[in-house]
């Protein structure tokens, strides 16, 4: 069979379509002309809403506090509802960046991601308590969606939480992506997911897909994009965090003596430290900090610690492997990683099943080496003490001897009975190593003091396992020690080492010594002190040598240092300010008292007006004698801009003065020129953190003292421990004033004194709010309730927060409700010692007795002393009379004499509307659910209502308050009398016109009628012509209705009809339906029953 | 929380700065033997009007003094502000009580409209000319500008007094960070020399004398008589003058003398200006009188470093870089300003900013 042609299509030559497709106009897809502007005023608004989107996009530049050298990791929280997924891509991100598999993911697991960045990876418990607590630590949050449920309540709730406390970056991850078979469906839920994300976050929000999971893993491929996308994710500073130094704790110890433990059965106050990278702004020793969950504390030490998981440099990328063998650096010390695990009070080594010593390519755990180099050690602790010659102090002949072994401090190794074996092995490397750091402490000392930049080699002979050493704080003993000394922290400060060396004669002769070497110095023995604060304590044999070195370099130094230190001698000495200006020795010499006669009685007033807080010194005409002289003025001249000065910088200054008009601009230039330093250079380690604290980025290791012992037995390595730092207005307490609004989703109104739980700041905290709102601008009166889609103003008792800081309210934070939790999110407005609430109240009495204007008034008030304070207030009746409080009666106790602008009825209630002002209760209840062993369970003040649910005691019923029927009786006006007299006198117009209803018929009704022949006639043709018209539509009727009931019957048998084919179709349905739902339910099960497994 | 950090002092000396660092940070401060040794113990009637005068710029305060007045026990509230006047004892002057509430002013909930009757000059305190013309173009370097103004409305010379100043202080969010290491040299010289119920010639001769010495180093020299008449001379005869120097670079060195009985003015003139040549001899971009200000305003500016340029810490400047450990925990890097100059006694205070930022600001 032939195949059939068909004509080809011809596009057309000419003509219009040809125009229309041949020419550039659509070639280009951009058509100027369709987005033009019309008109003048088109354009106009068209450009002021461009200016205002460009407005809208700016943000009010903000000072990034994070060093960009090395900056802290970033702090990346996965978080989502129980069984999302959450663990599984911890352990596969974790893998991705550290090519390691974590049995056991818990705490904080920080891991280099690149050249500067470190990630910190911490997975959200979904409480609530952990949602804000990493709320407001988090960098980003990768927030997990499971794709084959859709939202849930803690998605959103999480995400209000954010948005109180400055919206971090957040990527949205959806999971269980393949459990929905359907391509179909798959790809509208993603559309659907997408969309409401979008509508939360912002337009264009990522959002990742992540399909199955693989042997316990995401795909690797969908894990490196992600990775790709953390990677080049960029970070605005938040203003909370950038004006707060905090911390997410890695690690956590006790560092209580074990007998205080003992002793106390436990419940002693536990000296605690953390560990963890500082962030936000430089922590400084005396700040307090919050930790939320347990409360306020005072830092007792800070140390700063190595990197546990440094950034590489080009030495440690020059010595690195690329073998895949090399396990990357991860930190993560509450997880089971390398075989090592910190736990709050000791260490526990997971060693495989077996390890050979000798097989050095097979690469090694961290804790399989600690106890290869546990095994390494070939002389105990008691042999090493015994070889030491440590002597108590210089003068001391014997060294030390030790009878019965002790140890100080916490080893953690100890706790651990079944390697008893190696208890001997351990004791003596953990002494050696001790040892080795008390000899660091030492040379360290020694080389601050020295000035010089020498190095100390044998830091720390294990770099991997930096935390380790630093378990035990070495507690010197310092008797010189001044109590104020002893506040200003522990950054060893060379003074106390000088003054216990004065303690002792050895030490003082060594001082004297060195007084000889620099005897033309000035400042004398006190102040040089300051210099030579050295090693004369307890200086052990092995240092002796060193002796002549370090005198050799003191003199070096004070040569150099001829001039006064003024840090040291102001922050650490304890000479008086005196004493420092003129010099120590030159305490009560007066300069006036040297000179003659003609000015004793000045200088003996000026001794007694030295006593004075004067901000003035005393002009002394002697002392200022010297500028009589020629010389010593004219010595003056170069400090002014008609002097000659040599160097270059004069010709700018008198180019300066060239310009006379525009001076202050030129000055303001001259001073900026000059840019201030980033940071303090060129100071060693302990001043630079008393001058400038520590500084983001840093590892540091923080000790608290006195934290409650709960919060150790109940340590669950799954919540995260956030030491917030709090600025000094931070720790007081205060009423706080803050625009509040109820969350639209949440279910009920608040109210008035109801607690609610805040979180705001680092806090979380129950509180007894009470809500007001603006009245004109005249009053804050309270409100009952919080106002339906409206701000309100709330103010409450508690610690002070920054004016414009946001916070997020709760009712409850228990996990029992399916209702959103998130019940009110607001910002601070205003601190003050007291509140300007007032609430309406109104007074109500009764007249009396009436004059003309004038009333007596009762049950208003109960006696003479209350009215007294009441005089002159104004009052006003029921109908609107307005007047005014005179004086008390005497007669009925508490009734007044009052004034009205006219005459009040006796049925008239007067009342009197006074404002009475509240104060919110000083009720201030930190949510403490760290220190709970069930973190979720935290119960604060209950309302009345709960308590007595969950007592089940029956709500009291007071008389008055039940509802009866309201009598009201019939009120009785008697009719209005004119007198008859009165009544002739009116005009006609007014009188009262009364009349009787009429007794007499009228013609109309009385009149009889008969009727015509005719008319008889046609009334009667008329009825019968009604009459047939009645019984023809009667007919009619009928027959319709059988019609009907004809037409009725057909209808019934077809819908039988039709309902028998429904019920059919409908059976048939139902089959396949319920033979698809047993299906889903098996998925169902799969599914969780894999949710089990993971 | 409760147990907020107790700050304890002994002696009488520093009182002032003290109540101030601790209502800036809120930290209870107790002060104890106050004059205990002295013939006339506990705290005198200028103290006590001082503490009354703070617990009226503040709300909230707990101002508790012992029985024999040897004790203070300040917890400090909210600095509210506002309109408030005081009558200042006539034991100290004006300056006694201004140069503290200087300090709390810019940190207030509203702004200060302060209103201080008493002794405007004294020897003891600066004099209301030198806040008006040095204290605040201080404050300025900070930040703190419009609507900073002090109104000299009469003035009282001691021992009767009888003057009258007003004190607005606008309220800040943020202080700015100081960065002044270029002291300049001076460009020009003024003054005010004030002559109250004395003859008015007095001030004249004042100037007078004081050019007789000045005049030799610069020709921008600018010295005004300042003569207040009747009610607005207060009650007691007295003369006084007071000189500023200004360098290129905004640097202010000031310095003044107030009459005594039997001084003649020229002597008095001779004093002051002879008090200027060794303040901006002793150097630096702050006056001596002005260094705690500068120092505390730099620990409250945000966290960044500041630095400034001064000559070497007068007694009071010690104990008060002292007591910011106690109540900031700041401590100032204090190096010299020119290590390879050795004659050079300037040095240069540099400090890591608090952050303080005024909590007591309302947005309401």
């Amino acid at each position: 069979m032939e195949t059939q042609t068909h004509k080809p299509h011809r596009p057309a030559q000419s003509g219009s379509k040809a125009d229309k497709k041949g020419k550039g106009k659509q070639k280009t897809g951009f058509n100027e002309k369709a987005f033009a502007p019309k008109s003048g005023r088109r354009a106009d608004r068209q450009a002021r809403r461009n200016v205002e989107r460009d407005e809208a996009r700016l943000h009010v530049p903000l000072v990034n506090r994070t060093p960009d050298d090395e900056p802290p990791p970033v702090i990346i929280a996965i978080v989502g509802p129980p069984g999302v997924g959450k663990t599984t891509l911890l352990k596969s991100l974790v893998r991705r960046y550290a090519k390691q598999t974590l049995s056991e993911a818990k705490g904080p697991i920080t891991v280099v991601a690149g050249k500067k960045r470190r990630l910190t990876f911490i997975e959200c418990y979904s409480d609530l308590n952990s949602m804000i607590d990493i709320g407001k630590v988090a960098d980003l949050v990768l927030l997990m969606l499971d794709g084959s449920f859709g939202f849930e309540m803690e998605t959103f709730e999480f995400l209000n939480i954010l948005q109180a406390h400055g919206f971090p970056k957040v990527i949205g991850i959806l999971t269980h992506l393949d459990l929905i078979k359907k391509q179909a469906t798959l790809r509208a839920t993603k559309k659907l997911l997408k969309r409401r994300f979008w509508n939360e976050i912002y337009q264009g929000a990522k959002l990742f897909y992540l399909s199955g999971v693989l042997n316990g893993r995401y795909p690797d491929t969908e894990i490196l994009n992600l990775s790709r996308f953390i990677s080049v994710m960029k970070f605005r500073p938040l203003i909370f965090r950038n004006t707060h130094p905090y911390l997410l704790a890695d690690r956590i110890e006790d560092l209580t003596s074990r007998e205080e433990i003992r002793t106390s059965k436990g419940r002693c106050d536990r000296t605690v430290t953390l560990y963890g990278y500082l962030r936000g702004t430089n922590l400084r020793q005396s700040t307090k900090v919050h930790i939320p969950g347990v409360g306020d504390m005072t830092i007792k030490a800070v140390t700063n610690l190595g990197d546990p998981c440094p950034l590489p440099d080009a030495d440690s990328e020059k010595r690195r492997k690329l073998s895949e063998k090399k396990k990357l650096l991860v930190h993560a010390p509450m997880s089971d990683v390398g075989g090592v695990m910190y736990d709050k009070d000791a260490v526990w080594i997971n060693v495989p099943g077996n390890f050979t010593r000798g097989a050095t390519d097979v690469p090694h755990g961290e804790g399989e080496r600690m106890v290869i180099d546990l095994q390494d050690v070939d002389e105990t602790l008691e042999e090493t003490v015994a070889r030491s010659n440590i002597r108590l102090f210089g003068s001391s002949s014997n060294p030390l001897t030790i009878d019965t072994r002790h140890h100080d401090g916490v080893v953690s190794y100890s706790d651990d009975d079944d390697e008893e074996e190696e208890g001997e092995g351990e004791d003596a490397s953990e002494g050696d190593s001790e040892f080795e750091e008390g000899e660091d402490d030492f040379s360290e000392d020694e080389q601050a003091n020295e000035g010089s930049g020498k190095d100390d080699e044998q830091a720390r002979t294990n770099p991997s396992n930096t935390g380790r050493h630093t378990l035990r704080t070495v507690v010197r003993s310092t008797p010189g020690f001044s109590s104020k000394e002893k506040e200003g922290g522990e950054v060893a400060f060379a003074d106390s080492d000088s003054e216990l060396g004065l303690s002792d004669d050895e030490g003082r002769g060594r001082a004297g010594e060195i007084m000889y070497a620099d005897d033309e110095k000035q400042i004398s023995s006190d102040d040089k002190e300051e210099f030579d604060e050295d090693d004369e304590d307890d200086v052990p044999a092995w240092k002796i040598g060193l002796a002549a070195k370090a005198s050799a370099a003191f003199e070096d130094l004070n040569r150099r240092k001829r001039r006064k230190d003024w840090v040291a001698m102001i922050y650490s000495s304890s000479l008086g300010p005196e004493q420092i200006v003129n010099g120590a020795n030159a305490t009560g010499v007066k300069p006036d008292e040297i000179d003659d006669d003609f000015f004793r009685v000045n200088s003996s007033s000026a001794a007694n007006q030295d006593d004075l807080d004067m901000t003035k010194e005393v002009l002394s005409p002697g002392a200022l004698r010297e500028w009589e002289d020629e010389g010593v003025l004219d010595a003056l001249r170069t400090l002014f801009i008609t002097g000659d000065h040599g160097d270059g910088e004069a010709d700018q200054e008198t180019n300066v003065l060239k310009n006379p008009e525009g001076g202050d601009f030129v000055d303001l230039e001259a001073r900026t020129a000059q840019p201030a330093p980033t940071e303090f250079e060129g100071l060693d380690a302990g001043t630079r953190a008393l001058v400038e604290g520590y500084r983001p980025g840093t590892y540091v290791r923080i000790e608290l003292a006195s934290v409650p012992c709960e919060f150790i037995e109940h340590f669950d390595p799954r919540y995260p421990i956030i030491v917030g730092g709090l600025l000094a207005a931070e720790e007081r307490m205060g009423y706080l004033q803050v625009r509040i609004k109820r969350h639209r989703w949440f279910a009920r109104t608040l109210k008035t004194n109801d607690p609610l739980i805040f979180s705001l700041g680092w806090r979380r905290f129950q509180s007894v709010p009470i809500y007001s709102l603006d009245d004109h601008s005249i009053r804050m009166r309270m409100l009952k309730y919080t106002p339906e889609h409206m701000h309100c103003y709330a103010s409450f008792y508690g610690p002070v927060a920054l004016p414009n800081t946001g916070f997020c309210a709760f009712n409850a934070l228990s996990g029992e409700t399916a209702a959103f939790r998130v019940s009110a999110t607001g910002v601070v407005l205003d601190i003050d010692r007291s509140t300007k609430i007032v609430k309406k109240l109104k007074l109500t009495g009764v007249p009396f007795k009436i004059f003309k204007n004038t009333a007596f008034i009762r049950d208003m008030f109960t006696s003479a002393l209350e009215v007294a304070k009441f005089e002159g207030a104004s009052i006003r009746t029921v109908s609107g009379i307005r007047g005014q409080v005179k004086k008390a009666l005497n007669k009925p106790e508490g009734a007044f004499r009052a004034t009205f602008e006219d005459k009040v009825l006796m049925s008239d209630i007067i009342f009197l509307r006074a404002w009475y002002s509240i104060q919110p209760r000083k009720f201030y209840n930190p949510v403490t659910s760290l220190l709970l062993s069930d973190k979720s369970s935290w119960c604060g003040m209950r309302l009345t209502g709960q308590i007595r649910r969950d007592e089940g005691l029956k709500t009291p019923l007071a008389v008055n308050s039940t509802y009866k029927p309201i009598e009201r009786p019939a009120r009785r006006f008697n009719a209005l009398k004119v007198p008859k007299k009165l009544q002739a006198a009116l005009p006609y117009a007014s009188k009262p016109k009364l009349m009787k209803p009429q007794s007499k018929q009228t013609y109309m009704q009385k009149r009889a009628v008969v009727l015509e022949p005719e008319e008889k006639k046609a009334i009667a043709l008329l009825q019968q012509i009604r009459a047939l018209r009645k019984d023809q539509v009667a007919r009619r009727r009928e027959k319709q209705q059988e019609r009907k009931e004809a037409h009725r019957k057909k209808v019934q048998k077809d819908e039988a009809k039709d309902a028998e084919k429904e019920k059919e179709k409908k059976k048939v349905y139902m089959r396949a339906a319920g033979m698809k739902s047993k299906r889903e339910a098996d998925i169902e099960e799969g599914r969780s029953r894999k949710r089990r497994k993971t | 929380m409760e147990s907020r950090s107790l700050v304890n002092f002994s002696g009488h000396q520093y009182l002032r700065q003290r109540l101030v660092l601790s209502i800036l940070t809120g930290k209870h401060v107790r002060i104890d033997k106050i004059r205990s040794e002295d013939k006339d113990p506990g705290l005198r009637d200028y103290e006590v009007s001082l503490l009354r005068l703070l617990e009226k710029v503040t709300n909230g305060s707990v101002i508790e003094i012992s029985v024999t007045g040897t004790a203070v026990l300040l917890k400090p509230g909210v600095v509210s502000g506002g309109p408030i006047t005081h009558d200042c004892p006539l034991s100290r002057s004006i300056g006694y009580f201004l140069e503290p509430l200087i300090m709390i002013a810019p940190f207030s909930k509203k702004p200060f409209q302060l209103t201080l009757r008493g002794i405007t000059t004294d020897d003891n305190d600066l004099s209301v000319d030198l806040i008006r013309t040095v204290t605040l173009p201080h404050l300025q370097l900070f930040g703190i500008s419009d609507g900073l103004e002090l109104r000299i409305k009469r003035r009282g010379a001691p021992p009767e007094g009888g003057g009258e100043v007003q004190f607005l202080c606008p309220i800040v969010k943020e202080v700015k960070t100081l960065n002044f290491v270029d002291p300049g040299k001076i460009k020009r010289i003024r003054g005010i020399a004030h002559a109250v119920r004395v003859n008015p010639q007095f001030s004249n001769r004042m100037i007078d004398a004081s050019r007789s010495v000045l005049n030799r180093f610069i020709p921008d020299i600018y010295l005004y008589s300042d003569v207040y008449k009747g009610d607005e001379s207060g009650k007691s005869p007295g003369y006084a003058l007071s000189l500023l120097a200004e360098s290129t670079t905004s640097a202010i060195h000031c310095s003044e003398a107030a009459s005594t009985p039997g001084e003649n003015p020229e002597d008095i003139a001779l004093l002051a200006t002879r008090a200027l040549l060794s303040e901006i001899r002793h150097g630096g971009c702050v006056d001596r009188k002005h260094q705690s200000l500068v120092l505390l305003m730099m620990v409250l500016g945000s966290e960044d470093i500041g630095q400034c340029r001064m000559g070497e810490p007068s007694v009071r400047t010690i104990q008060f870089l002292r007591d910011i450990k106690i109540f900031f925990g700041s401590v100032f890097n204090i190096t010299p300003a020119d290590p390879t100059d050795s004659s050079n006694t300037e040095l240069l205070y540099s400090c890591l900013g608090t952050g303080y930022v005024n909590v007591n600001r309302s947005l309401a």
